[in-house]
């Protein structure tokens, strides 16, 4: 087939030849190859289709002219989002295909043009990243304070490396830095930096930074591409390591800044979110010193109010003690002096009775004595004796006196008792007889 | 390198560690003076880290440049 074709190219003669349409199909091919394929067309996109999910057709058409490309790829060629209205750039092949005679060109790489195009193409994959999940606020990992290695992603030619390592150096000293020199634009930079997200995932983990920082200056969209192309932004999202990217001035923002662990606005903001302030930590550890000796001092201080409290009330518990002895002491004695004056009184007293008694007694006892005495002449005066001797005489029968004449009866023997002698006689009458 | 660095988080945060103890606990003298030197003692390493002005930089090698040297 190739032979045919070439034969009927080189064929120069003006001879009628015959050919089939397959073969004549083959003739275009062959020609439409010989065109250099570094040609790039630029137009705009239009009739965008996808179908089954892998082929791509839409129509290359220039803005004013009336003019169309038939334009043709797989899903797995595009890079960046397409849809009708871009502005593109592409380069591939020009071919007929056989069954439709139909014209195409065949895509093999493509590139949007104009801001337009770019921006368009940028909220779309945006959107989509966003719509995965990879922006998620919930899977932003903390970076550590005081990290020890640092990865540093970017361009030793640009001016945001010795921005970040100028403020670093300025905040924090003896970290290490690992940098992977990569292009940050250009048509090696998304490869150069996803290789370099590769490389530090691969180090063993002795070796991995404990953050890696991914910078460059500012730019506009096209500069910026490599911040927002896919590849990059899913490398981002895939690090085990936590990532912070800081992407040109203040008001730029890329694709990688959603992704990322941490965002910062500039190269130099990188830096002081990356590290803290070597003056702020000074300031810090003062802080933790003062207050930690604040605290010891109130400590010690508390020590000394409760050993002063100690003493204090120990000597009031002993102040108390004596007083309540004093009083004790205070209240015996004057009990004590009560009862001896009470005890001195009865004394007193009883000293008095006894001399009343004693006095008393003497009275008594003289008028006893008196009493007796009288009695006594009384009793002598009735003394048997001294009754004989006055004349009367004693009668006793069998030892008894006998105090009526009417107990004797003649015969009976009686003695008289005189007061001086006695004489023993026999009853001659009894005492009736007597009378009659 | 990976030891003098480890220890600069390390020690600051047992720094802060103490602090706290310091913060939440009845503070008892004796153990208080004990670990306020602890304190000190860290304080000072921190210090010294805190004055290393230099930070060191070194190149990763791309993948295919370790290989030629290898």
């Amino acid at each position: 087939m190739a032979s045919h074709a070439r034969t009927v190219l080189s064929w120069s003669s003006m001879e009628p030849r015959i050919l089939t349409v397959s073969q004549y199909i083959e003739v275009l091919n062959e020609t439409l190859g010989m065109i250099p394929t570094e040609l790039i067309v630029v137009g705009e996109v239009s009739q965008f289709s996808m179908s089954q999910q892998k082929w791509i057709n839409f129509t290359l058409k220039d803005q004013d002219a009336d003019a169309k490309i038939p334009c043709f790829m797989t899903v797995y060629q595009m890079k960046m989002p397409l849809e009708d209205g871009m502005k593109i750039q592409v380069r591939g092949r020009p071919n007929i295909y056989e069954k439709f005679g139909k014209f195409s060109f065949s895509i093999s790489e493509y590139e949007l043009v104009g801001e337009g195009a770019l921006l368009k193409a940028y909220l779309m994959l945006k959107k989509k990243l966003e719509d995965e999940g990879l922006f998620d606020v919930s899977r932003k990992r903390q970076l550590p304070r005081f990290p020890e290695r640092i990865g540093l992603i970017t361009s030793e030619g640009a001016a945001a490396y010795g921005d970040f390592l100028r403020v670093l150096g300025n905040r924090f000293g003896g970290i290490e830095i690992l940098h992977a020199n990569v292009a940050v634009q250009g048509s090696t930079a998304v490869q150069d930096i996803t290789q370099a997200f590769a490389q530090f995932e691969s180090l063993p983990p002795q070796e991995k930074p404990q953050v890696l920082v991914l910078t460059r200056g500012g730019g506009s969209l096209e500069d910026l591409h490599a911040f927002n192309d896919e590849d990059v932004v899913r490398a981002i999202f895939r690090s085990s390591i936590p990532v912070i990217v800081g992407v040109g001035h203040e008001r730029d923002e890329s694709l990688c800044d959603f992704v990322a662990d941490v965002r910062a606005s500039t190269p130099s903001n990188a830096a002081e979110r990356v590290t803290p302030d070597r003056r702020e930590i000074h300031r810090e550890l003062e802080m933790h010193l003062e207050r930690m000796y604040h605290r010891v001092q109130m400590g010690v201080e508390a020590k000394n109010r409760s050993a002063e409290h100690a003493v204090l009330v120990l000597r009031q518990f002993i102040d108390r003690h004596v007083h309540m002895t004093n009083m004790a002491i205070g209240q015996f004695l004057g009990v004590s002096e009560r009862f001896l004056s009470s005890v001195n009184q009865k004394k007193v007293e009883t000293q008095k009775h006894a001399r009343y008694l004693a006095l008393q007694m003497s009275l008594r006892t003289r008028t006893i004595m008196d009493r007796l005495s009288s009695r006594t002449h009384l009793l002598e005066s009735f003394r048997v004796e001294r009754v004989l001797q006055r004349g009367f005489s004693l009668v006793r029968m069998k030892n008894k006196i006998i105090r009526a004449g009417d107990a004797l009866a003649p015969g009976d023997r009686i003695a008289i008792q005189f007061a001086h002698g006695d004489v023993s006689a026999d009853v001659v009458h009894g005492a009736q007889e007597k009378l009659l | 390198m990976t030891k003098k660095q480890s220890n600069f988080a390390e020690n600051f945060a047992e720094l802060e560690n103490l602090t706290q103890w310091f913060e939440t606990e009845e503070v008892d003298v004796e153990e208080g003076i004990k670990k306020f030197e602890r304190g000190l003692e860290l304080a000072s390493l921190c210090k010294a880290r805190l004055a290393e002005v230099e930070n060191k930089v070194t190149e990763l090698k791309k993948k295919y440049q370790q290989l030629i040297e290898e």
